[in-house]
């Protein structure tokens, strides 16, 4: 800067000071602000609301990411779908469909991948972003377990929180039964046989809720507004009450020098924990960004309509309702016939499963209070060494979930390693029962033999 | 404060979102145009990351949790004056009774609202297309004849103007003289050898579209279950636990294919009341 100029600017700086005036336009926004709304000294106070940092405390904060990417990628693909099975005679680029009659919804979604620019870029953003969503919600489920973060007083907002893993996960089923390719059609066939196995109410229900024996024909014009509208609409109430119960009661944090259940220790908000939010929000969707750009998903094209006597070979749901199909193939066929009433096999895998599973998961911070006695407020995590036995018992669970979900690609995993697909089934079928327990007790032993050490670490 | 992977990282922002535009408007590849916004996206992302951490550096702070409970004078106080407000309603004990029982009748009403959602299930999920005299049709709609299927053959087939395409399938198979063995009472169920097995397995309703002709069996390619078609198809392995019904099959003088009949069990997965 030369010594004029500079003169010039602490001239103006001079004179504005003289003038009472600042030039930063912030001071007025906070007086109009503070006039018209009230509740400044509140807000300043909330700017410096202190977030404690860990690597651990980012698995929710991708979820939420995820949430926002999908809402943004969705807006988008909605412009574009049409919830329709009525049939049409596809005239678009792709060849080796041409003339075929389809439904208007897959043509939708055939435009929208292959014509309209951006389209499959949009598409398979909101389809990996889904992926990663339901990953990062169950493994920042599993941290929640690991380090007892669900005890008083956030045991409300871990139900919300497993509550939220329900609806993510059923958001997106129905997300990828939408498109009405082979693949989604096979999967709105089987959940249409699980819920018939259902003794008493199946047939009705399952009549009822699908409009009538399957294919009905009128199924992803009601999928639709469930999955756009319903689902998200719950979800992001749930997230909104999620966030706004952390906000409340502060954020949990690791244990460590000057840090108890009375003091937080961690990065106010402004301004680096803003920016770096963010940051991590534009990384996330940059990371779904180029998933979608050099990895393939879901090439609806290539599997065909749905035609109800056309199948696909190596058919696999999204990786997260893999523990469902696993558990369905595992089953052996046991139905039972009392007089003149069946119970199908299916009915035990696809129905009871899903509610022993979810139920004790619910149910977790109680059942914790019941064998700890430990009903005091808590905001300092525990390690996971410190208390073996619910380390054992998380490890078991996610052994458990392993089991489940190679069993639900047993044909692949058979057919890549050259292995017989029903001795397979037959060894993850032992797997299934003796596992769980093996895994909980080594984890139990080894957390034993460590436990003094992590003690001795933690203070 | 190192500015240098902040300042790199804005520089690919705005390569990023030059080559973005580009893409779009040049109609370049899915790769191009992704590549480009994930390359924005990071750029920005590391950028204020960076940042952040670097300010996060100078500043650690310590507050206060809010404190538990422990205002039992307050509760107390909060919990009289809610039972002064309920007992404006209560004190009305019949009345208030009556509000209840009143909401309660209005919010069972509403369930009938579930009935416009679709059908009662009805005989839909006991019968099909298949009737007495229907003859079997290919998926375009030809009627099939005994010389359309030579020995060792197979076909998708379905009831010959009959609606419940989806559940009416069958494969009908054309087994060399002598391979196939009648269950107990369907000895005239299958004509010159020529036998028709629902397509729509038992254990969870997706076509058993896979012959493996070397083994003699039907495959599900969702679940794997393995049906063996010259005893009836029964259950060999897999989760299905019900054979796939068979379907009664005639000739007729011209040597079109028809049914005798529907099936004689319930077709597809298994319910309650199937039979």
């Amino acid at each position: 800067m030369s010594r004029d100029r500079r003169q010039d600017h602490d001239l103006k700086r001079g004179l504005g000071n003289a003038f009472g005036v600042r030039r930063s336009p912030i001071r007025p926004a906070a007086r109009w602000l503070d006039t018209n709304l009230g509740g400044s000294g509140l807000l300043r106070a909330e700017l410096r609301h202190i977030f404690p940092d860990s690597w651990a405390f980012f698995l929710g904060e991708i979820a939420m990411f995820c949430f926002i990417i999908l809402v943004a990628t969705g807006i988008f693909l909605a412009l574009f779908f049409q919830a329709s099975e009525a049939p049409v005679v596809y005239d678009g680029s792709y060849a080796p469909l041409a003339g075929a009659e389809i439904s208007i919804a897959y043509d939708s979604v055939l435009e929208l991948s292959l014509d309209v620019p951006a389209g499959l870029l949009m598409r398979q953003v909101h389809h990996w972003a889904a992926l990663v969503f339901v990953g990062a919600l169950i493994i920042h489920l599993l941290r929640m377990l690991l380090t007892a973060a669900y005890r008083r007083p956030r045991r409300i907002n871990y139900l919300i929180g497993v509550s939220l893993v329900l609806l993510v996960g059923m958001n997106g089923l129905m997300g990828y039964s939408l498109p009405d390719d082979l693949l989604s059609g096979t999967g709105l066939r089987i959940a249409f046989s699980i819920t018939e196995s259902i003794p008493f109410i199946g047939p009705a229900l399952a009549t009822l809720l699908f409009g009538g024996e399957f294919p009905s024909g009128g199924l992803i014009a009601r999928i639709y507004p469930v999955h756009i509208f319903l689902l998200p609409a719950a979800i992001a109430g749930l997230l909104g009450a999620h966030l706004g119960l952390l906000w409340l009661q502060r954020h949990t944090q690791f244990p460590g020098p000057g840090r108890s259940d009375r003091v937080i220790v961690g990065t106010p908000m402004v301004p680096a924990y803003a920016l770096r939010t963010t940051g991590y929000l534009l990384m996330v969707a940059g990371v779904c960004t180029a998933f979608a750009a050099f990895a393939q998903i879901n090439p609806v094209w290539l599997y065909g309509p749905y035609r109800a006597w056309d199948a696909t070979t190596a058919a696999q749901p999204d990786w997260y309702m893999g523990w469902l199909e696993g558990a369905v193939r595992m089953m052996p066929g046991w139905d039972i016939q009392i007089g003149g009433l069946l119970i199908p096999a299916i009915f035990w895998p696809a129905v009871v499963l899903p509610g022993l599973i979810f139920t004790p998961l619910f149910l977790v911070p109680w059942i914790d209070w019941v064998a700890t006695r430990d009903g005091a407020f808590h905001n300092v995590l525990m390690l996971p060494g410190q208390h073996p036995v619910r380390s054992a018992l998380t490890a078991g669970f996610i052994a458990f979930l392993t089991v489940l979900l190679v069993a639900g690609g047993n044909d692949v995993f058979a057919f890549v390693y050259g292995w017989s697909q029903p001795a397979f089934l037959t060894v993850l079928q032992y797997l299934f029962f003796l596992l769980p327990p093996a895994v909980a007790v080594v984890t139990y032993a080894l957390l034993r033999v460590r436990a003094r050490r992590w003690a001795t670490t933690v203070r | 404060m190192t500015t240098w992977p902040i300042g790199l990282g804005i520089v690919a922002t705005i390569a990023g979102a030059v080559g973005f535009a580009v893409s779009f408007v040049a109609g370049w590849s899915n790769a191009w145009l992704g590549g480009s916004l994930a390359l924005a996206l990071l750029g920005l992302g590391l950028a204020l990351a960076f940042w952040g951490r670097d300010l996060a550096g100078d500043e650690v702070i310590a507050g206060r949790y809010p404190v538990p409970p422990d205002d039992t004078d307050g509760q107390a106080a909060l919990a009289t004056q809610l039972d002064e407000h309920a007992s404006v309603i209560t004190r009305r004990s019949f009345l208030s009774k009556f509000l209840i029982f009143g909401v309660g009748i209005f919010a069972l009403s509403q369930v009938v609202l579930l009935g416009a959602l679709g059908p009662w299930p009805g005989d839909s999920l006991t019968t099909t297309g298949w009737r007495k005299g229907r003859r079997l049709v290919t998926a375009d709609g030809e009627p099939i004849t005994r010389d359309a299927l030579p020995t060792g053959g197979f076909l998708v087939a379905f009831p010959e103007g009959g609606d419940d395409k989806a559940g009416s399938q069958v494969a009908l198979l054309h087994f060399v003289n002598g391979d196939f063995v009648p269950q107990e009472g369907r000895e005239s169920w299958s004509p010159e050898d020529f036998v028709a097995y629902s397509r729509v397995c038992t254990h969870a309703g997706c076509p058993v579209a896979e012959y493996a002709d070397v083994d003699q069996t039907l495959v599900c390619p969702c679940h794997q279950s393995e049906f063996d078609v010259l005893h009836g198809a029964r259950v060999l392995s897999g989760p299905a636990s019900r054979p796939l019904p068979q379907l009664p099959l005639a000739i007729d003088e011209d040597g079109f294919l028809y049914a005798q009949s529907d099936f004689t069990e319930t077709v597809g997965p298994g319910f309650w009341n199937a039979t």
